[in-house]
C-alpha cells in the first residue's frame, strides 16, 4: 500500500483541453458548478505598439490541471469543526459529506480550491482519488481521460524518484503551506511560485 | 513514421488540439527536442503552447504577400553554387509557370511567376519590406525564414484550412505549393508540402492501409444535380429569388420549402442573419436532428432521428492505420427514428418504392462492409502493397447475424474485431507502409504525370483561372498574385495609403473551440462551464476602448451583432479579435442582437472564387456593452423542447 497517494502532472504537454475536468464531473455526477478538478491557464508577455509591425515580447502560456492535493499537511482536515475530513493511512484525504454542516471553513483554508460547495445539497464535496475505481484496480477518471497522458498517480516517493520533486509553479501556492502530494514536470516557460511575471488568464466568471 | 525524418516543421494556421482527430499533437511529441516547430499564426494557439519553438505572429488574409516576399528572397539570394536555396531541378522538371522558359503551351511567356515576384511584370517588386507593411512580420524575419526553408534539407511545410477559409483566397494553396516546389520539399524522403494538414490527415498522410468494404447500396442520382446554389448565396437566393449559375449567368429561383436532412447548415454557414430571414420567408421548414439545433429551432416540424449509438452499426477511422467498428449500444430513445425509416415513410406517401429507398437493410450493409473490409499487405514499398481480406467470417457468424453471405478467410476473426471494435495495422520503422507522396512523379514526371492539364505542378494554371471565372463571381490570374481580400486587413482602413482606420477597424476570425466539434456539443452545461465562449482581444485594443478582462462587449459587423464576455489576452495579435466558431445562436428578437456569440451572425455570406466561405475574412467594431447584464451561458435554460410531465 502507498504511504502517501499522490498525483503527477506533466505541464509541458498539457493542452488545456479540460477532458480531465469534464470526465471527473461526468463520472461523479457532479452539478455543473462543482468541479473536483479544475484547469487553469497562466501566461504573460507583452506587445510593443507599432504602426505596421507585430512586435511580440515573450508571449507564453501554459495549462495546469489541479484537483485535490491530498496534502501531507491537510489544513482542510484541521479546520473542519465536525471532523468530516480525515486523512487515511495511504494519505488520501476523504471528505464525508454526510458529516458536513456546510460551514465552508475548509474552502477558506485550502489554497488549491479543492473543497467544492454543492449549493443544492448545502454541503462540501471534493476529489476522493476515485476510491471506488482504485478498489477495482482501475485508474482515476481524470488519468484515463487525458489525451496527452499528462496525469499519473501512485506513491509520492515513487513518483518523486521517477519525475523529480517539483511541487509548485505559478499559479499554485507555495508547497510549504500544506505540502501537497503532487509531482510536476514544468512547462518550458513555467514561472516559479511567488516570482511569476504573468497572470491567470481564465475568464473571471469561469474561475 | 516519416515525421521522424523531418528537421523543421513550418505549421501555417495549424491547431490540431482543437481541430484534428487522431491526436497528432501526441504523435508530434516524438519529435520534441530533435525537430524544430515554427507556428505561423495570428494567435498563439494551444498546439503552439505545447510544441512551438517559435511563433511568428501574422495578420489573417495577408499570407499571400508574405510568401510572395519569401519567393522574392529565394530568387534574389539563391546561387546554385555558393548559396543553393532553390531546387531548380524540381522546378524545371516537375512544374510549369515559374519562369519564361518553362511556361505551358498557349501561355504568354511574360506572365510567369518569377517576373511577377521581381516586379518586372507590374513594376512592384514583392520585397519583404513591401510584404511587411501588410502582414506585420518584420522584413528581416521574412527573409531569414525563406533562407531557413531553402537551406534546410528536411522540411515539412504544412498549412491548415483556416488560411484558405478567406474570401478571394483561391491562389493561396497554389502559392503554398509554389513555395514547396521552389525549395524542393515535395516528393522526396524527409520533406513534405501539405495541401490541407488537418483532421485525421495531420497524423500520417498516405493511402488508407485498412478500409471497410462497400455497403452494397447503389448511389442515387440527384435529378437536380445541374442546379446548384453556393452556400454563400443560398440564403440570398431564397430572399431575392436570384442566384449565380455561372459566368454572367444569373438565374431565377423560387424556393418554397427547406428540408434539413441533417447537418447544421443554418448555424454553420456565413450570413446567419439572412439565413434566419430565409427560414421565415419560405412556406415550410422541416428538420431532422437529435437535439434542438439551430436548424430545428427555426423549423416548423422537427423529426427526431437516431444517433449512431442507437443504430446497428457504422464504420469510421481516425488515421489511415485504423478501422473502427461502431456498434449499437442502445435501442432508439424516446420517439427517435432512423433517417432511412423517415425517408421510406415519406417516400411511400409520395408514390415511391420503399425498396428503392432502402434496397439493403442496415444490418446487411454492415455485414457487407465487414466482409469487404480489406487490409494492405507489407509487400510493396511506399504503401503500394496489395490488399487482403481483414476478416475471417464463418457460417456460424453469418447465421448469428441473420444476413446473407459466404464464409471467408482473413487476417483476424470477426469475433475479435467485434470485441475490440478497432483494428490497427501493425507498424515498424522501415516498413513498406512509410509513404512519400509524389515520389514516383518526382523521379519520372513524364512516366507518372499528375492529373493536371500539363501533367505537372501548375505554378501557372489556366485551369484554375478558368474554374474561378466559370463560377461567376470574380476572376483571378493563372499565377498566384496578390489582391486585397474582401473584408480583409486592408478593409479595416477607410484610407489605406494614409493608414486611417475605418468604421470596422478590427479584423475578426472564427476558429475552432475546445467546447465543441464545430457546433456539436454546444448545448452541454458542463462543457459550457469549462469553455465560456469568451471573445478574445489584445490588451492594446481593449485598453483603447476602456475594456477590461471579464467585461461584456457588443461586437458589430456589417452583417450582425452579438454580445460576449471578453478575455483580454496577449495570445492574440493587436488588430485582431476572435469569436470561437460554433456557438448556437440565441437571438434577442427585440434588440436584433445575438446573445450567444454565434460566429455566422457576424460573418456575412459573400461568395467568391470557387465558392469559398470566408469565415476568417470579417471586419468588426467592438464597444463595452452597457445594456442589461448577461448571465454566463452555462446558466441559461437548456434547449429541451419537451418538459417532464
Amino acid at each position: 500500500m502507498a504511504k502517501q497517494m499522490a498525483f503527477y502532472f506533466n505541464a509541458s504537454t498539457c493542452t488545456g483541453c479540460k477532458a480531465c475536468q469534464v470526465a471527473c464531473q461526468d463520472r461523479n455526477n457532479l452539478p455543473v458548478d462543482v468541479r473536483w478538478r479544475r484547469v487553469y491557464q497562466y501566461g504573460g508577455g507583452s506587445w510593443t505598439p507599432h504602426p505596421n509591425l507585430l512586435i511580440a515580447n515573450n508571449i507564453y502560456v501554459y495549462s495546469l490541471s489541479v484537483a485535490c492535493m491530498h496534502c501531507e499537511n491537510a489544513l482542510c482536515a484541521d479546520v473542519c469543526p465536525t471532523a468530516a475530513i480525515t486523512k487515511r493511512s495511504d494519505g488520501v484525504v476523504l471528505l464525508d459529506s454526510t458529516k458536513c454542516i456546510g460551514c465552508r471553513y475548509c474552502e477558506w483554508a485550502c489554497p488549491y480550491g479543492a473543497p467544492q460547495f454543492d449549493e443544492a445539497a448545502g454541503v462540501m464535496t471534493k476529489c476522493d482519488f476515485c476510491q471506488d475505481l482504485q478498489a477495482k484496480g482501475e485508474n482515476p477518471a481524470c488519468v484515463d481521460a487525458c489525451v496527452m497522458r499528462c496525469l499519473d498517480y501512485g506513491d509520492l516517493e515513487e513518483l518523486r524518484a521517477k519525475y523529480g520533486d517539483l511541487s509548485s509553479i505559478e499559479p499554485l501556492p507555495k508547497a510549504s503551506i500544506t505540502h501537497p502530494a503532487l509531482v510536476l514536470t514544468p512547462h518550458k516557460h513555467a514561472q516559479p511560485t511567488g516570482a511569476g511575471n504573468g497572470k491567470l488568464i481564465n475568464l473571471p466568471e469561469e474561475v | 513514421m516519416e515525421h521522424r525524418n523531418i528537421d523543421l516543421f513550418v505549421m501555417w494556421g495549424w491547431n490540431p488540439i482543437y481541430s484534428s482527430g487522431g491526436n497528432p499533437t501526441y504523435k508530434a511529441l516524438a519529435n520534441k527536442g530533435r525537430a524544430k516547430y515554427i507556428f505561423i499564426d495570428p494567435y498563439y494557439n494551444d498546439s503552439a503552447m505545447v510544441l512551438a519553438d517559435e511563433w511568428i505572429p501574422i495578420r489573417p488574409t495577408t499570407d499571400i504577400p508574405m510568401v510572395l516576399a519569401m519567393a522574392y528572397t529565394l530568387i534574389t539570394e539563391d546561387d546554385p553554387v555558393t548559396n543553393p536555396l532553390i531546387d531548380w531541378d524540381f522546378l524545371n522538371r516537375c512544374t510549369v509557370g515559374f519562369d519564361a522558359e518553362h511556361m505551358p503551351e498557349g501561355a504568354d511567356p511574360k506572365d510567369n511567376f518569377k517576373d511577377y515576384v521581381l516586379g518586372i511584370t507590374d513594376g512592384l517588386p514583392k520585397t519583404p519590406e513591401w510584404a511587411s507593411q501588410i502582414c506585420g512580420v518584420s522584413a528581416q524575419r521574412i527573409r531569414s525564414l525563406a533562407v531557413q526553408i531553402g537551406s534546410t534539407q528536411n522540411v515539412a511545410l504544412c498549412q491548415a484550412n483556416a488560411v484558405a477559409r478567406q474570401r478571394k483566397s483561391d491562389n493561396w494553396p497554389q502559392l503554398f505549393m509554389t513555395l514547396g516546389a521552389m525549395t524542393g520539399h515535395i516528393g522526396k524522403k524527409g520533406s513534405m508540402t501539405s495541401g490541407g494538414y488537418y483532421h485525421t490527415r495531420s497524423s500520417d498522410g498516405g493511402p488508407a492501409l485498412v478500409n471497410a468494404g462497400s455497403s452494397g447500396v447503389p448511389s442515387i442520382k440527384n435529378p437536380l444535380a445541374s442546379m446548384r446554389m453556393n452556400d454563400n448565396e443560398m440564403w440570398e437566393g431564397i430572399l431575392s429569388g436570384k442566384y449565380t449559375a455561372g459566368y454572367q449567368d444569373v438565374r431565377d429561383v423560387n424556393i418554397q420549402m427547406i428540408y434539413h436532412g441533417g447537418g447544421a447548415v443554418l448555424q454553420s454557414r456565413d450570413g446567419m442573419t439572412k439565413g434566419i430571414a430565409a427560414h421565415r420567408k419560405v412556406e415550410f421548414v422541416v428538420s431532422q436532428s437529435q437535439h434542438l439545433t439551430t436548424n430545428s429551432k427555426y423549423a416548423d416540424i422537427v423529426l427526431p432521428v437516431t444517433t449512431q449509438w442507437e443504430r446497428y452499426g457504422t464504420f469510421l477511422t481516425g488515421n489511415r492505420e485504423i478501422l473502427i467498428w461502431g456498434q449499437q449500444v442502445t435501442e432508439p430513445l424516446f420517439e427517435a427514428k432512423d433517417d432511412i425509416w423517415v425517408a421510406k415513410e415519406i417516400g411511400t406517401r409520395l408514390g415511391l418504392d420503399p425498396n428503392e429507398i432502402e434496397p439493403v437493410s442496415l444490418k446487411q450493409q454492415v455485414y457487407n462492409q465487414l466482409a469487404g473490409a480489406e487490409v494492405m499487405k507489407d509487400d510493396a514499398p511506399n504503401s503500394g502493397g496489395s490488399f487482403e481480406p481483414l476478416l475471417t467470417i464463418t457460417a456460424e457468424d453469418i447465421a448469428e447475424m441473420g444476413v446473407e453471405g459466404e464464409p471467408q478467410t482473413g487476417r483476424i476473426s470477426l469475433k475479435e474485431f467485434r470485441e475490440k471494435g478497432i483494428y490497427q495495422v501493425p507498424r515498424k520503422p522501415g516498413d513498406n507502409f512509410e509513404y512519400i507522396a509524389y515520389k514516383a512523379f518526382r523521379e519520372d514526371p513524364e512516366a507518372n504525370p499528375l492529373e493536371t492539364a500539363t501533367g505537372k505542378f501548375e505554378i501557372y494554371s489556366q485551369a484554375l483561372a478558368d474554374a474561378i471565372k466559370a463560377f461567376g463571381w470574380n476572376e483571378t490570374t493563372p499565377i498566384p498574385t496578390y489582391a486585397p481580400y474582401d473584408e480583409g486587413y486592408e478593409a479595416t482602413f477607410s484610407d489605406w495609403p494614409n493608414q486611417v482606420k475605418g468604421e470596422y477597424p478590427l479584423q475578426l476570425f472564427t476558429i475552432h473551440y475546445g467546447r465543441r466539434s464545430h457546433t456539436v456539443f454546444d448545448n452541454i452545461p458542463a462543457l459550457r462551464r469549462a469553455f465560456p465562449q469568451e471573445f478574445m482581444m489584445n490588451p492594446i485594443d481593449a485598453e483603447a476602448r476602456g475594456i477590461k478582462h471579464g467585461d461584456y462587449v457588443l461586437i458589430t459587423s456589417r452583417h450582425g451583432k452579438t454580445i460576449r464576455p471578453v478575455a483580454v489576452s496577449e495570445r492574440i495579435i493587436p488588430g485582431l479579435v476572435n469569436l470561437w466558431h460554433g456557438a448556437w445562436v440565441q437571438m434577442d428578437e427585440e434588440k436584433g442582437i445575438d446573445l450567444a456569440g454565434a460566429d455566422n451572425i457576424i460573418n456575412g455570406a459573400v461568395p467568391t472564387g470557387q465558392g469559398t466561405s470566408g469565415w476568417n475574412t470579417c471586419n468588426v467594431q467592438v464597444e463595452k456593452w452597457t445594456g442589461e447584464p448577461l448571465a454566463p451561458d452555462y446558466k441559461w435554460p437548456q434547449r429541451i423542447p419537451i418538459k417532464e410531465a
